[in-house]
């Protein structure tokens, strides 16, 4: 225990340097790929289907409240990119141009979810 | 609207540290291939090898328990506790959901057993360690069904990158097997035929 340190002292045996070598570089495997998952992580969040556009949404949904001519375009662009979106924008025109724009967004992963606090005012209702 | 967006980030969080789990759970599986036939990383000794398994495991679980407390912790769908570890109860994609949560409670098992292995006997450990074989394809086949983001895309070419490589590995194992098969059939030959015993020691 006590002749334990991460580098060797000179006169060590090769074989207990070769160990600590190699330990070092374990060392910094580990930290290069706990780094890589993290940053892959953050870069597959924001090029997942619906990520870039949401986070502009989330500030463009504020101001339909405004103006909802702004929203009808954005909606109808957000549209293409999911079906449920399009059955619900095409129900309402003004009123879930919002709930559209949301759910372009959210629909992406799979089917609609069965219960959520969301989609009383979101997909589920509208459609 | 605060609301959803928080819960929209726990979504897309869930939905990214998924993908980056099987990734690294496809990693571990190759190097638990590797390392189980002799075979080296360059650049590693044996032992790093080894160890490189062990923390990239590590490092796979942790993402995959910040996947699955993501899913939970977000209100966009509803996935009860119980859902984690009892397959197919879930309200949302209960058949998909439920395969992530045999793949989970194949993987405790390994975890629990790999963590207890001073007291339990080799035998029992690597009998369980063997439920890492099954507990990948089924991971593979949550992550493709239970979403659409691995169903089209880069990320399908990714995951179908996953399965090559670990068929791959597979395969590389089979075949050295396989060709340790006739080095071990040449002992009962040498034995029986005392000359090629001799002519073995003269080498």
């Amino acid at each position: 225990m006590t002749h334990h340190h991460s580098s060797t002292p000179r006169g060590a045996a090769p074989g207990a340097r070769e160990r600590d070598r190699g330990a070092a570089r374990l060392r910094a495997v580990t930290v290069s790929a706990a780094t890589a998952s993290l940053i892959a992580a953050g870069a597959v969040a924001f090029s997942l289907p619906g990520a870039t556009h949401h986070a502009s949404s989330g500030s463009a949904a504020s101001s339909t409240q405004q103006s909802t001519s702004g929203s009808g375009t954005s909606g109808t662009s957000s549209g293409t990119s999911s079906s449920g979106s399009s059955s619900s924008s095409s129900s309402g025109s003004e009123s879930s141009s919002s709930s559209g724009s949301s759910s372009s967004g959210l629909s992406s992963p799979s089917s609609v979810p069965s219960s959520s606090s969301g989609g009383s005012q979101v997909t589920s209702g509208g459609s | 609207m605060h609301q959803i967006m928080s819960s929209t980030a726990l979504w897309y969080a869930s939905r990214a540290t998924g993908v980056v789990s099987l990734v690294l759970l496809s990693a571990v599986m190759i190097i638990g291939i590797l390392v189980n036939r002799q075979g080296r990383l360059p650049g590693l000794p044996r032992f790093a090898v080894l160890g490189l398994h062990r923390n990239l495991s590590l490092l796979a679980v942790a993402f995959v328990a910040v996947h699955v407390l993501t899913a939970v912790a977000d209100s966009y769908v509803s996935i009860s506790l119980a859902a984690i570890v009892i397959p197919f109860v879930s309200a949302y994609e209960p058949l998909w959901l439920g395969l992530g949560a045999v793949s989970l409670d194949l993987m405790a098992a390994i975890i629990v057993t790999s963590l207890l292995r001073r007291h339990l006997g080799r035998r029992t450990w690597r009998a369980v360690h063997w439920l890492a074989y099954a507990s990948w394809p089924v991971a593979v086949v949550h992550s493709v069904f239970s979403s659409k983001d691995l169903q089209s895309g880069p990320l399908l070419y990714l995951a179908l990158a996953c399965i090559a490589a670990v068929i791959g590995a597979l395969a590389w194992r089979v075949a050295r097997a396989r060709a340790a098969i006739p080095r071990a059939g040449r002992v009962p030959g040498l034995m029986g035929d005392p000359s090629a015993l001799a002519r073995a020691g003269d080498r």
